[in-house]
């Protein structure tokens, strides 16, 4: 075994030269301000978002046409999204006589329409052409929300209505 | 006369609690955090002002990437029941290795005749060619989502599934209703469409019926 060498502090010869004692305190102030920065780091680099869900609640299809909803033409409102992020929107049930819009001004023809509408009668009816994007249906369905619009639904243009579209986004342009 | 003397305390803090509890509540975040699940592809929905958090549990979710393609995620807790379902209605076997690949594979992104080898690929392998992967059939012809989704439902009969719907920005219309309808043919009406979460615009319908009309 190692010998162990017993010192007494208190017994120091003369001419034994006293060693210096540091202070074992450490400033610790840094290590805080690592901690906090870490902290804040860490904070502001999570993102907090978590996706949300929207509920769709889709009609069973039905073959038989006895079943089908029937809408009064005075409450009716006709949205059809189309190419290029444009809406072209018909009251009643003549579709030559539709007008166009974008997504930010359907609000307002929206509101419009329910203001001027009696509340049991207004029915939206959304009609999705085959070059819309998901984007322009689920932007219209929370329109929908906005809104507060109890009753819509969400079927294809008719082939009439598709073709009108159509001779439409060719006269003006959009590809 | 004596004057009083007043005590000169030391100006250097103890920083030691200090370090402390900047230091406990860096791990309480640390660990509390949850990672983000690796994207199986990437896709940016769109934002709606629906509030309600999506489903974690027993869900199915369908992914559209903008190039219409259509990818399967599906709760690991499930999966195994829906291997062995689909093998039972498509008249595949799969062995035990198959199925062990299949319950570790992020997603399912091709058709039935490639799904064996799809799912023997490793994560690093799946994500180079995540690109060029074709999707899950849609149309009307052969639509096997169809039967992914009848598969589903009749691994976890008498439970309710949370069918998710999350397409891109960019994804056509006609891809999203091709899925629609693939849930319609299994009689399934209601599903949650992931979307990201923005705020309610002031002033708008909504709005004064959350926060109660003014009079």
């Amino acid at each position: 075994m190692a010998e162990m060498e017993v010192k007494e502090s208190k017994k120091k010869g003369p001419g034994v030269k006293k060693s210096k004692k540091h202070s074992t305190r450490v400033d610790l102030t840094p290590m805080v301000d690592l901690g906090f920065l870490l902290i804040t780091f860490f904070i502001f680099t999570t993102t907090v978002q978590q996706p949300t869900a929207m509920n769709l609640n889709m009609p069973k299809d039905t073959k038989d046409q006895k079943n089908d909803m029937k809408v009064k033409e005075s409450g009716s409102l006709t949205l059809m999204l189309g190419k290029g992020n444009v809406i072209y929107y018909y009251y009643g049930s003549d579709p030559t006589k539709m007008q166009t819009t974008g997504y930010k001004d359907v609000r307002n023809i929206i509101l419009k329409k329910k203001q001027s509408t009696p509340a049991a009668d207004l029915f939206i009816i959304i009609k999705p052409d085959k070059d819309a994007t998901y984007k322009n249906a689920v932007d219209i369905l929370d329109e929908m929300d906005i809104n507060d619009i109890g009753k819509y639904a969400m079927v294809d243009p008719t082939p009439d209505e598709y073709s009108l579209i159509q001779k439409t986004e060719q006269a003006g342009g959009v590809k | 006369m004596a004057r009083a003397k007043i005590k000169r305390g030391s100006t250097s803090v103890d920083m030691t609690p200090m370090c402390d509890v900047a230091f406990l509540l860096l791990t309480f975040f640390i660990l509390a955090a949850q990672f983000k699940p690796t994207e199986a592809v990437n896709v940016t929905p769109p934002s709606s002002v629906s509030n309600k958090v999506a489903p974690e549990k027993n869900f199915l979710n369908v992914t559209i990437t903008k190039d219409n393609k259509v990818f399967l995620i599906m709760d690991p807790a499930i999966k195994a029941d829906v291997l062995d379902e689909l093998g039972k209605e498509t008249n595949m076997s799969f062995s035990a290795q198959d199925k062990k690949n299949f319950v570790n594979s992020d997603f399912v992104g091709v058709p039935f005749d490639q799904l064996k080898q799809f799912i023997a690929l490793r994560p690093e392998q799946v994500k180079a060619e995540a690109a060029s992967l074709p999707g899950i059939p849609v149309d009307s012809t052969n639509n096997q989502l169809k039967t992914w989704i009848s598969a589903a439902i009749n691994a976890r009969m008498g439970e309710t599934l949370n069918f998710l719907i999350k397409g891109d920005d960019a994804t056509k219309y006609p891809t999203f209703k091709a899925v629609v309808d693939a849930f319609k043919a299994n009689d399934q009406y209601k599903y949650n469409l992931v979307t990201n979460s923005k705020a309610i615009p002031e002033g708008s319908e909504l709005y004064k019926k959350n926060h109660g009309k003014p009079e």
